[in-house]
């Protein structure tokens, strides 16, 4: 038994025999100090163009602005709103964009006045892979220039509809004040300066970022004074300093029974948000035995997407639909998803010559919310005679191994931008391919749809891209590079009294945004 | 006695550069790329390497192996390959909780556990016997994390008398008293049960020998053949107990410090092994290898205060 079931029977025990002394509250008045309860060690870096872990994105959304942003609580491409450009323009070619900015916002600490220099800076910075991890998405970017103090103009390389997702706050799009980068220089990781609602103010090492209101917001004041932002890795420390009442809002565990067992605590709201972790199955299609569409066609039918979502629970799982998350910007519904059937799959495996099935030696991360995802799909393929023989490893080492095509199977969970590009080329273009030098996450060795997910990216129609990137799904699903299984939400709970101003949910930061609205009634 | 403790110190030297060669190398070993973690799941194998070159991770074993081992003799620890924070900055900022926590628990588990031990021996095969080696042996067999959960629920939700997230507290004594109560409860625990079963062995041990025997019959009063002949020649094995738990709890404390949100170098460590943060890993195996080397001489001079035959030489 692990610490974590452990701890969580306990916990689940001990919440049923004290309910209500578990739920008591501590008595609280108006309130302006945010005390918010994240799962990890530590701070991270705290550079947006570096750092590309939930804990560090979920506060840097507070500290810094895009050029756009995601409307707050939502998702939605379409729902796009201006954020330090006012409005912008696109040329009939889609190559060159123009971003007419706010004027007057200031950056944190007396760094002055955002301007257009602040902007080129700060993409080029985003561009570089020197100082940033997100250099890729920004290869399509010719040049950035500010022809005066409130412009800035973009030129493409090729069109790129999508280009505003890389001019949002996240990532490589939000904005940092080139004085206080410069000034900082190495340091800027733990020195931030934005222009965002919220001003970094002390750190703790392995207890808390502090941060305090920026008065001088440009959407006005924020109503909370100051942010507690602490690190708690314990899962039950966490539960019970939100049921104690230290902690405001906590970041949950994606899965049903700390849903239901967190409901159940005095003035807790359970958020469960998007965007969805698609959890897929992902079959090198260059491997001796699974390089036979018939086996590959028998492990997608021995699946069961149905009792997947109810191991994990119908409230935070739903069923996946294709290789691309549900609700992404080009995902398709109508692609040929396998069936349940288990019949159908030992036919298939009968007749590709393993009448008696076979055993495949495959490598998995220890991490408790994906070991027993594997567990349940290696049950499932043991009822058509595959035998998954799986060696558990710890995480880094699983990230390690997979990169170097050591596991015919590999399991991954994954969010990304909410548009079907990023997804099918992280995960199916051959440029992605692992053991090669433009290595990310293509395990499947997949190149069927390369031509589609080019031409999608730069196609200036939005329903011709749609439907390219609709045809490179069918193609994938049809090749069975993947069997995707089932998608997990990000789960949230916060006291009731915590008002956020806008309707939450989704958060690409994966954290509520906490704005200039977001107050304790 | 000043030689001595010279002579001991210079012993650490080749001790502490062997363990940091071994660390050096067996970090590098361990499969998983402090670049990939630094970068995320989404970065790619061009940005992968870049990094690599930047963190100077390219160049050669012994190269990099060269270059570690002069800036550790000149008292440049470097800079933690993924935070990019000073790895002594980072040690020195969380290991006074760990000294804190450390010590409590040490002074804890001495208070309950030596008299508890001493009583328990004297009253062999009693009742009071029986109980406090069942206690032990339960304090020795529970789990911490599983106890820490358990205080938590008691003290910090129910009774509402300490806070969940023992994170340090302030600046005032009194406040970083009640975030340090429950963890130092919780691994005195422990360390009160291991201090009273050394202590009750040893206890048993002395109670037979002939002076002790020698000195009932010359009539010494009974108060002063426990205070003075036993427990005194009893405690020697305690205190090589509690020596080379020391080292041990500044390690183990680490589930204790997750639970309780506290600060220290358990979960420095383990954080650093999680993220493949050679340079942090190093740093922290220095300090550890200092605090045995340390507490193993502490523990031998306490012997002379104890038994004044120990001599230093």
């Amino acid at each position: 038994m692990t610490m974590r079931t452990l701890t969580t029977a306990l916990l689940a025990g001990a919440a049923l025999l004290a309910a209500a002394p578990l739920g008591e509250a501590k008595a609280q008045g108006q309130k302006t100090v945010l005390n918010y309860g994240m799962a990890s060690k530590d701070m991270g870096r705290l550079d947006p163009h570096l750092t590309a872990t939930t804990p560090d994105k979920a506060l840097l959304q507070m500290i810094f602005n895009g050029l756009v942003r995601f409307k707050p609580g939502s998702l939605s491409l379409e729902q796009m709103e201006p954020d330090l450009a006012e409005k912008w323009t696109r040329s009939a070619d889609g190559k060159e964009w123009v971003f007419m900015l706010r004027k007057g916002v200031q950056c944190h600490r007396g760094y002055g006045e955002l301007t257009s220099d602040d902007v080129v800076y700060s993409l080029k910075r985003a561009s570089d892979t020197k100082t940033s991890s997100f250099a890729s998405d920004y290869k399509d970017i010719d040049k950035v220039e500010a022809p005066d103090k409130y412009t800035v103009k973009i030129t493409l390389k090729s069109a790129i509809p999508s280009l505003l997702l890389f001019v949002a706050n996240l990532h490589g799009g939000n904005i940092v004040c080139k004085k206080a980068a410069v000034e900082a220089g190495e340091n800027f990781k733990v020195k931030p300066i934005g222009t965002g609602p919220f001003m970094f103010e002390e750190y703790k090492p392995q207890q808390s970022v502090t941060l305090v209101a920026n008065k001088q917001y440009f959407r006005g004041a924020p109503k909370l004074e100051r942010i507690v932002y602490r690190y708690i890795e314990s899962d039950a420390s966490r539960d019970l300093a939100f049921a104690s009442g230290e902690l405001d809002l906590v970041y949950g565990r994606q899965d049903e029974t700390w849903v239901e067992r967190t409901k159940k605590v005095k003035d807790a709201v359970v958020a469960v948000i998007e965007p969805a972790e698609l959890s897929s199955i992902y079959l090198n299609t260059k491997h001796e035995i699974l390089k036979d569409i018939r086996v590959r066609k028998a492990i997608a039918h021995a699946i069961d997407r149905k009792a997947m979502v109810q191991l994990k629970g119908a409230s935070t799982a739903r069923e996946a639909r294709s290789i691309v998350p549900i609700g992404y910007l080009g995902q398709a519904d109508d692609v040929p998803l396998l069936p349940f059937d288990l019949e159908k799959s030992k036919a298939l495996l009968k007749e590709a010559g393993h009448p008696n099935g076979f055993t495949l030696k495959i490598i998995h991360t220890n991490l408790s919310g994906m070991l027993p995802t594997m567990q349940a799909w290696q049950a499932m393929l043991k009822k058509v005679g595959i035998n998954l023989e799986i060696d558990v490893v710890e995480h880094a080492t699983f990230h390690a191994q997979i990169r170097k095509d050591l596991s015919p199977i590999v399991h991954y969970a994954a969010a990304r931008p909410p548009v079907a590009d990023i997804y099918l080329t992280q995960f199916f273009h051959s440029r992605s391919q692992v053991n090669t030098p433009t290595a990310v996450t293509n395990f499947t060795h997949c190149n069927q749809a390369d031509a589609e997910i080019d031409a999608a990216r730069s196609e200036p129609d939005p329903a011709k891209a749609k439907a390219l990137w609709r045809t490179a799904q069918i193609k994938l699903m049809e090749n069975v590079c993947a069997v995707p299984s089932h998608e997990q939400l990000q789960t949230f709970a916060y006291k009731s009294n915590l008002v956020f101003g806008y309707d939450l949910k989704g958060s690409l930061s994966l954290g509520p945004p906490i704005l200039e609205t977001t107050h304790f009634k | 006695m000043l030689q001595y403790l010279i002579k001991r110190l210079l012993y650490a030297v080749p001790t502490l550069l062997a363990v940091l060669t071994v660390v050096f190398f067996v970090a590098r070993v361990l499969p998983g790329d402090p670049a990939q973690v630094m970068l995320g799941e989404q970065a790619g194998a061009e940005a992968i390497q870049a990094l690599r070159v930047r963190l100077g991770l390219d160049r050669p074993l012994v190269e990099q192996y060269v270059d570690f081992m002069q800036g550790a003799l000149s008292g440049d620890w470097g800079t933690s390959l993924v935070t990019g924070r000073s790895v002594l900055g980072e040690v020195l900022n969380v290991i006074p909780f760990t000294i804190e926590l450390t010590l409590a628990s040490i002074l804890l588990g001495a208070l309950i556990g030596v008299p508890l031990g001493a009583w328990s021996a004297l009253h062999r095969n009693s009742l009071v016997d029986y109980a406090t080696r069942i206690g032990s042996l339960f304090g020795l067999s529970f789990p911490a994390f599983v106890m820490a959960i358990m205080l938590l629920l008691a003290f910090a939700i129910q009774l509402d008398w300490f806070p969940v997230i023992s994170s340090g507290g302030g600046g005032s004594v009194s406040e970083r008293l009640l975030h340090l109560a429950l963890p130092a409860v919780n691994l005195g625990i422990i360390m009160a049960a291991y201090i009273t079963r050394v202590t009750r062995s040893s206890m048993l041990e002395v109670l037979g020998e002939d002076y002790v025997r020698t000195a009932r019959a010359k009539g010494v009063p009974h108060r002063a053949v426990v205070w003075q002949h036993c427990l005194r020649n009893a405690l020697i094995p305690v205190v090589t107990v509690v020596g080379l738990y020391l080292g041990i709890l500044i390690g183990n404390s680490v589930l204790t410090e997750i639970v309780f949100n506290r600060p220290g170098l358990g979960k420095l460590i383990v954080g650093a092994l999680t993220q493949r943060d050679y340079t942090m890993l190093q740093g922290l195996m220095v300090v550890y290898t200092f605090i045995i080397v340390v507490v193993n001489l502490l523990t031998d001079l306490t012997y002379g205060f104890i038994d004044p035959r120990v001599k230093y030489q």
